[in-house]
């Protein structure tokens, strides 16, 4: 690690995301010794990365990757967090910014030792959406159990209710203040980069999909969080209909992706994600089925097609050369029908499973959401990162579709650009 | 399967599917999304996928044989979720243009027929029959009298006859040899896809299934499984069940002139005048329809050969009604001018129909019934 006497800095990094992306630049630049903004939207550092139950394909789970990093950051002066926080406008230019971010109420200080008291004298309970909606929290919670900064959060959902109150006077610590309010701040920086990251593409759109419309069929990022210990079935795989373990799953690909009435690209995780989840299901249920239904699969590199391998040795995963283009639900047992071609026999398979797993791809966050400062992005939204202009730059899932690694890798290249533009002002 | 198989891609066949409407073909990476698709796809060796794939390696023997190619519809469907733009519909159909021709002899009619260029030669050949077969037998009465327009007396029924019958015949001739040597390839091709499991065609059998499937193209069973173009079920119904009325009509008139020696024109009053009038504005309105369906489908290819055959439907109806309501209008000159294009038009449809699109009844109809015959699911 780097010390005091290293690297001067001569100016400041803004970071905008805090997902394994916008952590890994954070500290990569910050640990050379520059000042590095870290702005965050959510209550917590982690991103994507915090929903999953395990990598691929070493298996292991993502809070050790995480752990770490959070460690990294407690253990330097130099990163400032700013979670709940959303960048609202960006003027100057390269080497001299000028950002205004808004700081959201989180609603609990800095006294919160996660007890949860506040939690348990609450009533209302609200959608967790860091579980896909698959239970319903109280309004004062903590994201999950590793989250960073570990404090509370008061959803702005029971501010001004009963609830709120009750949770305030619950709180043996003095951690609850009701009377906090947004605020906006401005700060100086040289470079920016942006990690903004990535949405799973919203499968209510895939019409003949069925997603939304029949319980057992699932994204694949729900499926992490089924899998999960700290899911809402803690790590049991239950489909929702009626909480049953289920005998079968299929896998459909390219949900949404390589589609041009959806996402027109290859979102490069999504073959990887449900090889790792057939995993998930065979190691809980060893006489499952799993059908896997794919166009093309890809496992990039060496090490993804030896994963790919394994996976194929295992007499109950099934390969089906053929896009799911039709589902179908039996409304007594309320199991999932799927068909499609099997492209090298030529005939239409109908296949019935108990759980549907659509492999959902990523759509980068700005497709949706576009971002207040002066950039260029591709029809999809996913950020060009011009150099020539430089001071501002896209890592990981804002640039392109990509997996963890890939994604550490730019992020630790996109710390050196900044570098670059604050040592050449 | 055979060990190894030697692709010979047929590059000027690929070249003419694109320029029939196929122009997206190459756009599909096989996902097979089509095949799940269509409605009216059986589960055993599905369509279009493989026919996709053959024509973008240009297999012209796998697809100019192929049933299945007239078994589509076109309903859209497979277009509508296809994920690369590939629009299987249109390349079907383009194949079925390409089938036309193919089977169709001879094939410079085919060509022509095909061919924009080649209208104005196309429409000038019945013209030029008429007045010469009318000038060298005297048939042709250029001054017709009389206080009532009789178009017989213009173009004597024993000149239009005398032209129509043959020309009839031609049709069905090229038709038959099409046929025989289509139903031969499609038996062929589905025992090569292992369609079928029947070694030989059994005429009895086929005759059988070809009943069976009449009633479904009568109802237009298939068009109503169609989900994204199923407002074009009813237009097609139309301009069908206004041609089937107009045959009958015609049909009606031909024998009641030879057997019974009875002349036209009948009395309004007359049942088969009236089953006329209402055949013949179907067929107006079924292809102004049709006409209207197609323009409004920005995403769906439109070539030539399609829109021949709505122009030749629609001047077929107006020209008929035109024809008599200019009669009863006692506005002479006009009746006989109007009555001297719908001759022409209904001469066209006589001639083209096996070179056109037009020829989709017959060989449709066959492929259906060699589907039902040969026990796919």
């Amino acid at each position: 690690m780097a010390n005091a006497n290293t690297a001067p800095a001569s100016g400041s990094i803004m970071v905008v995301g805090g997902g394994i992306s916008g952590l890994t630049t954070a500290l990569e630049a910050a640990e050379v010794g520059y000042e590095v903004f870290l702005v965050e939207k959510n209550p917590y550092l982690g991103g994507r990365v915090a929903q999953l139950n395990q990598y691929f394909p070493k298996l292991c789970p993502p809070t050790c990757g995480l752990e770490i990093n959070f460690r990294r950051i407690k253990d330097n002066p130099r990163i400032k967090v700013f979670t709940l926080a959303e960048v609202e406008k960006v003027d100057g230019s390269a080497g001299n910014y000028t950002v205004t971010v808004k700081l959201n109420p989180r609603y609990v200080n800095e006294n919160c030792t996660c007890c949860g008291a506040c939690a348990e004298a609450c009533e209302i309970e609200i959608s967790d959406e860091f579980n896909f909606g698959m239970r319903r929290i109280k309004g004062a919670y903590l994201p999950f159990e590793m989250a960073f900064p570990a404090r509370y959060v008061i959803s702005p959902q029971i501010i001004g209710t009963e609830d709120a109150q009750k949770a305030k006077e619950a709180c043996k610590y003095d951690a609850i203040d009701l009377e906090m309010t947004a605020k906006t701040i401005d700060l100086q920086v040289g470079s920016i980069v942006w990690a903004t990251g990535w949405e799973p593409y919203d499968a209510t759109r895939i019409d003949n999909l069925g997603f939304g419309q029949y319980d057992n069929i699932i994204t694949n990022m729900m499926m992490e969080r089924l899998a999960a210990p700290n899911g809402p079935t803690k790590g049991k795989i239950l489909r929702p209909s009626d909480d049953k373990e289920p005998q079968s799953v299929a896998f459909v690909q390219c949900a949404g992706s390589r589609d041009e009435n959806h996402l027109p690209y290859c979102s490069y995780i999504c073959c990887m994600a449900s090889l790792k989840q057939a995993t998930y299901v065979r190691e809980r249920y060893p006489d499952a089925k799993i059908y896997i239904f794919y166009i093309d699969l890809r496992a990039p590199g060496k090490r993804y097609e030896k994963f790919y391998d394994k996976i194929k040795e295992d007499e109950n995963v099934f390969f089906i050369k053929g896009k799911v283009a039709e589902v179908s639900e039996d409304p007594t047992t309320k199991n999932i029908t799927v068909v499609a071609e099997d492209t090298i026999s030529g005939e239409k398979v109908h296949q019935t499973v108990d759980l549907v797993v659509l492999a959902t791809g990523m759509q980068p966050t700005a497709a949706n959401q576009k971002l207040p400062a002066d950039l260029q992005f591709t029809e999809d939204g996913f950020m060009i990162n011009d150099y020539t202009k430089g001071g501002m730059f896209a890592a990981g899932c804002a640039s392109k579709p990509a997996d963890v690694v890939s994604s550490n890798q730019n992020a630790t290249g996109m710390a050196l650009k900044a570098i670059q533009t604050l040592a050449s002002k | 399967m055979a060990d190894s198989y030697l692709v010979e891609p047929d590059i000027g066949f690929i070249n003419e599917v694109v320029k029939l409407g196929g122009q997206d073909v190459k756009k599909c990476f096989q996902c097979a999304t089509c095949a799940v698709a269509c409605p009216i796809s059986p589960d055993t060796k599905p369509f279009p996928r493989k026919e996709m794939l053959a024509t973008s390696w240009g297999l012209k023997d796998r697809l100019i044989g192929n049933g299945d190619i007239w078994l589509c519809h076109n309903c859209g469907d497979c277009s509508t979720l296809c994920p690369r733009g590939a629009k299987p519909g249109d390349v079907i159909s383009a194949l079925r243009a390409y089938a036309v021709s193919e089977y169709a002899k001879p094939k410079a009619l085919a060509k022509a027929v095909n061919d924009p260029k080649k209208l104005p030669i196309l429409a000038a050949i019945p013209a030029v029959i008429f007045l010469v077969v009318g000038l060298i037998t005297g048939l042709l009465n250029f001054s017709p009298g009389g206080d009532e327009i009789v178009h017989a007396h213009f173009f004597s029924t024993w000149l239009v006859d005398l032209i129509m019958l043959p020309t009839a015949a031609f049709a069905v001739a090229v038709f038959a040899n099409g046929l025989k040597n289509f139903i031969a390839d499609m038996h062929a091709n589905a025992l090569l896809e292992g369609k079928t499991d029947k070694q030989k065609i059994d005429a009895g059998g086929f005759i059988q299934a070809l009943i069976k499937v009449i009633p479904t193209i009568f109802k237009h069973n298939r068009f109503n499984e169609c989900g994204e173009n199923k407002a074009r079920g009813t237009a097609h119904m139309m301009v069908f069940y206004g041609f089937l009325g107009l045959f009958i009509v015609t049909n009606t008139f031909f024998i009641v002139l030879y057997v019974f020696k009875i002349h036209g024109p009948y009395s309004q009053l007359n049942p088969v005048k009236w089953l006329a009038n209402v055949a013949g504005v179907s067929l107006v309105i079924g292809s102004l329809l049709l006409m209207k369906e197609r323009a409004s489908k920005k995403d769906q290819v439109s070539t030539y050969k399609d829109w021949f055959l709505l122009w030749l439907a629609l001047g077929l109806g107006l020209t008929g009604l035109l024809a008599e309501t200019s009669r009863l209008a006692g506005m002479a000159g006009f009746s006989y001018f109007i009555y001297f294009v719908h001759l022409m038009l209904v001469w066209s449809l006589f001639a083209y129909t096996p070179f056109s699109k037009l020829a989709h009844l017959v060989y449709r109809t066959v492929a259906m019934a060699y589907q039902e015959y040969s026990g796919r699911k």
